[in-house]
């Protein structure tokens, strides 16, 4: 018997914790067994409305849950930002390819992150700290709005103390509470102290972030073909065949999410 | 290649004992139209009112495997056995676009599978182009070649049939007393002939027409001519291009509740509206027309090639004949090729 490839199996939020004003993370415990590699994203069924596509930022070696971070900005992000504890959702996938992690061993990861494009780095990251010394180096530049749209917040302590991992944060506009800098995102990057050539950088945030955070990088020494960015469009399938999500001769879902830049630069329309 | 040459009552012979198995559709003329219809007692009874050759139909073969609206909430058990004859050979073209979509890939759809399985199509040679046929221009011709289970070759008072898979062998096999001896080679110089003619016919319709070979290969660089705005002007929105292309194969996939669970509807949806590519919070990468329009283009004649091989437009020139203003596609690409910028 042929498979349902547009059936989801069911999932049951189990907690939800408020990132920030518009930013929730879902604790998803799932019916059936479901593993991802980092980088994947899954299709996410409010039940009758529709779905959505999201990348987990959970660990992909965890496996009894997943969690997603999901800002409220429409419908379906509108209705699930409402659900409570024992709510019913569905998912699909994972879809996609993720990050080639094997490829970044003995190297320098740099991962920029804008906003709630933190949530699919979250995963990288954790993914990168469970065999940590793999790595050469890694480093996380991270930039919010204000200090209030920081996500992950009891996360950075930890992250912190982490030996192998330098953490800097920046927001666009600083209050009396923030110790760090403050500039777009893109300004940590004149304070990094990186060996390019030996490294990759990781890209995912708001479309205008990553055009102008790639800009950056290219401008610092990257080549693009070092430069990783978690792309994104409108999706509905997620299988490669509905059309939606196309980007020149690709489709986002299948042939990406993450793209090095030097396959899709002289795509016309690549930012917008 | 084996051939048979079948008089007209012999075929219905054939489809009389076909229908005990299958639901047959066939070509019915309406307004110098054709429409696909299920097959009758009086069709076979009655005379004359079946079309085989003639041109392609106002369906395509989209409306039988990739529907307008179809509940994909669950598989289905129900198998139903179809056979679809007349189909052209732009639009079996046009099917292999769909195959490779659905059927390829890491992921099968099974709800077309279910459908492509089940259904066994044939073909039939063109005899009148319509005026907006094109196929010729794509390299393609106005009779099958391949894809088909069985093709037909209007001649004299019947049909050359031609078998194109071990599905259409079986029903040459299963129907021996029908179909008799293969035909003599000198048959096969009968309808090479009538080809050669209707593809001349074909050619002559698109005389004035300068697109050379392979032209869509030079469209990738073309992105940025002016020629696509000013083009774009006559366009309405409507949508009618892409639903009655045989090769459009985007969709949209809604839900909505029903009872304690909820229905998964999957939708044929079009590139040309504005929603198409929207995302959550309202951010779209085409926002004007003239992008949406263009897409179009460089789906069929840039990306598609690139990503499945095949040029995705067959030349069947539906587009040309449902658009509401007007615009004839060989004038667009001709006009966006000519121009510098």
């Amino acid at each position: 018997m042929d498979k349902n490839i547009y059936k989801p199996i069911d999932a049951v939020v189990e907690k939800v914790i408020t990132e920030t004003s518009n930013i929730k993370t879902f604790v998803l415990k799932l019916k059936e067994k479901f593993s991802f590699a980092t980088g994947q994203f899954i299709e996410l069924t409010v039940p009758g409305l529709g779905e959505g596509p999201f990348t987990p930022s959970s660990s992909p070696y965890e496996t009894e849950k997943l969690e997603v971070t999901i800002m409220g900005v429409g419908g379906i992000t509108g209705k699930l930002h409402s659900m409570k504890q024992g709510d019913l959702v569905g998912i699909r996938g994972p879809y996609g390819k993720g990050y080639p992690m094997s490829e970044f061993y003995g190297k320098e990861v740099l991962i920029l992150g804008g906003g709630v494009g933190m949530a699919p780095l979250r995963s990288f990251l954790l993914a990168l700290l469970k065999e940590s010394g793999k790595f050469k180096k890694i480093i996380l530049c991270y930039g919010s709005k204000t200090p209030g749209d920081v996500v992950y917040k009891n996360a950075f302590p930890g992250w912190k103390k982490e030996k192998n991992l330098q953490v800097l944060r920046s927001v666009d506009k600083a209050d009396k509470s923030w110790k760090e800098t403050e500039g777009l995102v893109t300004v940590l990057l004149d304070k990094v102290k990186i060996k390019i050539d030996n490294s990759v950088a990781i890209v995912c945030g708001p479309p205008i972030m990553m055009k102008f955070g790639t800009f950056k990088l290219l401008d610092i020494g990257y080549k693009p073909e070092q430069i990783y960015l978690s792309m994104e469009r409108n999706m509905s399938c997620g299988l490669g065949k509905c059309g939606h999500c196309g980007l020149g001769k690709y489709f986002i879902c299948k042939d990406g999410p993450v793209f090095t830049y030097d396959k899709i630069k002289d795509i016309p329309g690549v930012w917008d | 290649m084996s051939i048979y040459y079948l008089t007209k009552d012999s075929w219905k012979r054939l489809l009389t004992g076909l229908t005990e198995t299958y639901d047959i559709y066939v070509l019915k003329e309406n307004e110098n139209k054709l429409f696909y219809e299920l097959l009758s007692k009086e069709d076979l009874s009655g005379d004359g009112k079946i079309i085989y050759g003639k041109a392609r139909s106002v369906q395509s073969l989209k409306s039988f495997f990739h529907l307008y609206a179809e509940d994909v909430s669950n598989l289905k058990n129900e198998k139903v056995k179809r056979i679809i004859i007349g189909v052209k050979a732009c639009d079996l073209k046009a099917l292999a676009v769909l195959d490779k979509m659905f059927l390829e890939g890491d992921y099968i759809d099974p709800f077309y599978k279910e459908k492509r399985d089940n259904t066994i199509i044939i073909s039939s040679d063109c005899t009148e182009p319509r005026d907006n046929c094109f196929c010729t221009l794509l390299g393609g011709k106005p009779y099958a070649e391949d894809g088909f289970d069985l093709n037909l070759s209007p001649l004299k008072e019947g049909f050359i049939v031609e078998a194109g898979s071990d599905r259409g062998k079986a029903v040459i096999n299963g129907n021996k007393s029908i179909f008799g001896n293969e035909a003599k080679e000198t048959l096969n110089e009968d309808r090479a002939r009538a080809r050669e003619k209707i593809t001349g016919k074909v050619n002559n319709k698109n005389k004035d027409f300068d697109l050379k070979a392979e032209f869509w290969k030079d469209l990738s660089k073309k992105h940025d001519s002016s020629a696509w705005a000013e083009h774009s002007e006559a366009c309405v929105e409507c949508g009618a291009c892409t639903v009655v292309c045989p090769s459009c194969y985007c969709f949209l996939l809604a839900d909505m509740p029903e009872k304690d669970k909820f229905k998964r509807v999957k939708y044929q949806d079009s590139c040309q509206f504005s929603g198409y590519a929207r995302v959550a919070g309202g951010a779209t990468p085409r926002p004007e027309l003239y992008e949406r329009f263009r897409n179009r283009y460089l789906c069929k004649y840039d990306y598609r090639p690139e990503s499945l091989g095949i040029v995705a437009c067959t030349g069947c020139g539906r587009c040309i004949e449902a658009c509401q203003g007007g615009i004839d596609k060989r004038e667009v690409i001709i006009d966006v090729l000519k121009r510098k910028k």
